[in-house]
Order: structure tokens, then C-alpha cells, then sequence
């Protein structure tokens, strides 16, 4: 800085304060722009300024902080520790899951229907399984085998056939046709009759269907009576089919 | 009893640009902003001390950017001030060799805001440095260029809060002790360089 003198340090500093008058700041200018010295010269200057004005703003905001630092302690923040943030997640994974589980619930709740649940443990009654001599087949029999259930209800009606099997069958075919009433009312026939003649002839069937004829009537208090006494008979033929699950369903559209 | 107010964002930077109600605005700044990010960093590996000292930092910075011009309103106050404290918070993790991995990736997953002057902020180390030359002037010296440059005071008016006896001695006073820090800045090259990247960013 051979060049730089005295005078010039001082300008600088005038300029760098604004307090030149506008000739004088005008010359300062023009200089700054043609002399890479006087330039860095000023440069300096600004960083010093920029240094002091760090400073000021740094004590400026310690001074309030220590103020405010008191007047929040009436109301310090807890620090929350690794064990407490854990817990903290736990329960918040479960609240989770909870609100999951109940929702899933609600909506098995109100989706549900004596359809569906009807639908859930019925199954067509097949009568080549229970039955293999073809020949000796009754025209109800017949009819039901080859899915004419209306023709069941209607030879049946019309007294073609008043066995236990051809009223077990018609029960069937009342069910098929979504004649629960009809359905209802064979099959408890049918387990009136083997009561009288205490004979067990298609009774396990009866039961089982008849329950799920009152399901899909509504007459869910019925349902479960004979439910109930299939699932604890471990002899009957429909026993396992009587699942805890089943059961709960027709609570659930009995409290509905 | 004072009255506790929430400010809008264009007020506390309006007020910020024009260096008006100054201590107010830092207070309503603590009011409104200190608890959330304290819990941050409580919550990120650090203490009580630790979020008060990058609250600080995170007023400092953001006055400074603020009254640089460089915060332009994109994001709201409350975001960038987040921003701020994290980023300063993420590298004296790094300085202290604490930072956790899903700190680390964190940091890496955000995009890049308005606040991430990351080459100032990182500066930390150069900032105190330069802020502790700042402290280690005489007392009147640094009374006398705190007045006029960050109080921008009149020289009369820092002739009455000191023992000078007029404008003129004031001056003088002044001129030398702004070069006698320039001397001791100049005296390490590093300092001059992170004052270069808080002044022009």
C-alpha cells in the first residue's frame, strides 16, 4: 500500500460513515472503481463495520434473551427422554391399532346382514350324498335332485308325498326359494314328528337348516336356542359347523 | 404488565428492515417461536443450553438475513426460522461429531429452502472467532463504534453517553479504534473471509 496515504484512510472512513459532501463522495466513487487498492482499501473497512454490527446484534438479542430466559421459566419445556419418547411411540402405535381395530369392527358392524351370514353356513343339502339307490327315488326326491324346487313345494303341497324325507326336502327347497316361513315350518314338522316317533330321520339336517332359516327371517333369539344346542351336542352331525364366529354374528345383528 | 402479542409476519419484518421496535420484535420472536424449537432440538440430541444458544443464533441470522435482504417472504417466518434452527443445530451436531444417522439422512431428504445459507451457517466457528476479536477491543472502543455503527447514533448523542469532550475527539476516537480492529481482523485472513460471506453472502 506505498500509494495508499493517510488522507485516503481517512476518506475512506468519511465515505464508509457517509458524512462527504457529494463532490467529494462522487471523487471517492470514480476512485473506487479505477484503483484496485483504494478498493480493497474500503473493502476492509466494510468487513470491520460488518464485524462490529455482528457484535452489536449478537448483544442485543443475549441481552433480551436472558429477560425472556426468566420470563419463560414459569413455563419450562420438559425434556422428553429416549425411554419416554419410546413409550410415548407405544402408545401412540396402539392408540393407532385401536382406532384401527374399532373401525374395522364398525364397519363388520353395520355391514353386516342375515344374508351374509346365512350365506356363511349355508350350503345346498346334496342328496346323492345321503342316497345311492336311484331307482327306489320318490318324484319329490327326484325333483330336488334335479333342482326343481318348485316342483318339491308344489307335490308336496298337493300330497304326493308325506314321508319325513319329502318334507325335509320341501324344507329344503322352501329355503332354495327364499321361502323362510314355508322353510321354518317343514322343518320343524319334520323334528315334531321325529320327536313323536323318536326316530332321528334327517333331524341333525332339520335343525342345522332350521337355524338358519330363523337367521334369515330375523328370529335371531330362535336361531341361537337351537345354535347353541347343536353346538353343544359334539355328536351332531352339524356340530362343527356351529363356529364361535357364526355365533357372534347373530349377536351383533340381534344388538343392531 | 406488558402485553403479549403475536405479530404478523409482515410486521416483525417490516419492523426488522427498518430497525424499529427492535427489542420488541425479538421478544415477540422468543414468545412465539423459542418453545417449538427448543423441543426440536431437545428432542435431536440436545440440552436446555444447546436450544437456548441456537435460538440466539437462529434470532441472529435471521435479523441479519432479514436486514440483508435475503429473506424474501417465500416461506412464512415461523418455517424459515425452523429451517434456521435446524441446519444450525445439524452442523454443531456435525462439529461435535454427534450427529445421528437419521439426523443425517433427514437432513439429506430436505429440499433446499430459503433459509439454507449453509455456507454461513456453517460458518459458525469463523463467526464466534470474529465476534471474540469484536470482544477483546477496549470497553470505550467498543462502546464508541457499537453507538455509531449498530445504533447508527448521532456523534452528539454518543458524545452525551460518553466521557468525551466533544464531537471532534469522539471522532478521532472513533476512526482509531475501527482501525485498530481492522488491524486485528486483518491479522487472520480466515476471519476476513467468513466476514466476506456474512456481508455478501
Amino acid at each position: 500500500m506505498d500509494n495508499f496515504t493517510h488522507n485516503d484512510e481517512e476518506l475512506l472512513v468519511q465515505y464508509l460513515d457517509g458524512v462527504l459532501d457529494e463532490h467529494t463522495k462522487a471523487e471517492v466513487e470514480k476512485k473506487l472503481n479505477s484503483d484496485t487498492e483504494f478498493r480493497n482499501a474500503y473493502e476492509s473497512l466494510l468487513l470491520t463495520k460488518e464485524a462490529v454490527k455482528q457484535y452489536g446484534l449478537k448483544e442485543k438479542v443475549a441481552g433480551i434473551h436472558k429477560g425472556m430466559m426468566k420470563e419463560m421459566q414459569q413455563a419450562p419445556i420438559r425434556h422428553i427422554s429416549s425411554a419416554r419418547r419410546a413409550v410415548r411411540y407405544t402408545i401412540s402405535v396402539a392408540a393407532a391399532l385401536i382406532v384401527l381395530i374399532g373401525s374395522f369392527m364398525l364397519y363388520n358392524f353395520y355391514s353386516l346382514s342375515a344374508e351374509k351370514v346365512f350365506n356363511s353356513g349355508f350350503q345346498s343339502y346334496d342328496l346323492s350324498t345321503a342316497r345311492g339307490n336311484e331307482e327306489k327315488e320318490s318324484v319329490i326326491a327326484k325333483a330336488y335332485r334335479s333342482k326343481k324346487f318348485d316342483d318339491v313345494v308344489k307335490l308336496y303341497e298337493a300330497g304326493a308325498d308325506s314321508s319325513k324325507e319329502a318334507m325335509f326336502l320341501t324344507g329344503m327347497s322352501a329355503l332354495e326359494l327364499k321361502e323362510n316361513s314355508k322353510a321354518i315350518s317343514n322343518f320343524k314338522m319334520l323334528i315334531a314328528a321325529n320327536q313323536q316317533n323318536n326316530e332321528k330321520l334327517y333331524n341333525d339336517d332339520a335343525e342345522y337348516y332350521l337355524s338358519l332359516s330363523y337367521i334369515r327371517n330375523g328370529d335371531y333369539d330362535f336361531a341361537l336356542g337351537l345354535l347353541h344346542k347343536i353346538k353343544d351336542d359334539s355328536n351332531h352331525r352339524y356340530n362343527k359347523k356351529v363356529t364361535a364366529k357364526l355365533l357372534r354374528q347373530i349377536k351383533m345383528l340381534k344388538w343392531r | 404488565m406488558e402485553v403479549i402479542k403475536n405479530f404478523p409476519d409482515s410486521e416483525i419484518v417490516g419492523n426488522i428492515r427498518s430497525g424499529e421496535r427492535m427489542d420488541e420484535i425479538i421478544k415477540a420472536l422468543y414468545r412465539m417461536h423459542f418453545d417449538s424449537l427448543c423441543w426440536h432440538i431437545m428432542n435431536n440430541s440436545g440440552s436446555r443450553e444447546d436450544a437456548e444458544d441456537i435460538f440466539q443464533e437462529v434470532v441472529v441470522s435471521f435479523i441479519d438475513l432479514v436486514q440483508k435482504d435475503k429473506f424474501r417472504g417465500e416461506s412464512s417466518v415461523k418455517t424459515f426460522l425452523f429451517s434456521l434452527n435446524r441446519n444450525l443445530w445439524l452442523n454443531e451436531l456435525k462439529r461435535k461429531g454427534r450427529a445421528l444417522a437419521r439426523e443425517e439422512k433427514f437432513e439429506k431428504g430436505q429440499e433446499r429452502t430459503e433459509a439454507d445459507f449453509g455456507h454461513q451457517l456453517a460458518d459458525r466457528e469463523g463467526k464466534l472467532a470474529v465476534l471474540n476479536v469484536v470482544e477483546r477491543l477496549g470497553e470505550t472502543c467498543k462502546k464508541i463504534l457499537l453507538l455509531f455503527y449498530y445504533e447508527n447514533l448521532p456523534m452528539k448523542d454518543i458524545v452525551s453517553a460518553t466521557d468525551f469532550e466533544n464531537e471532534q475527539v469522539v471522532r478521532n476516537k472513533k476512526y482509531k479504534c475501527l482501525k485498530q480492529l481492522e488491524q486485528m481482523l486483518d491479522a487472520n485472513p480466515i476471519l476476513k473471509q467468513t466476514l466476506k460471506n456474512l456481508l455478501h453472502g
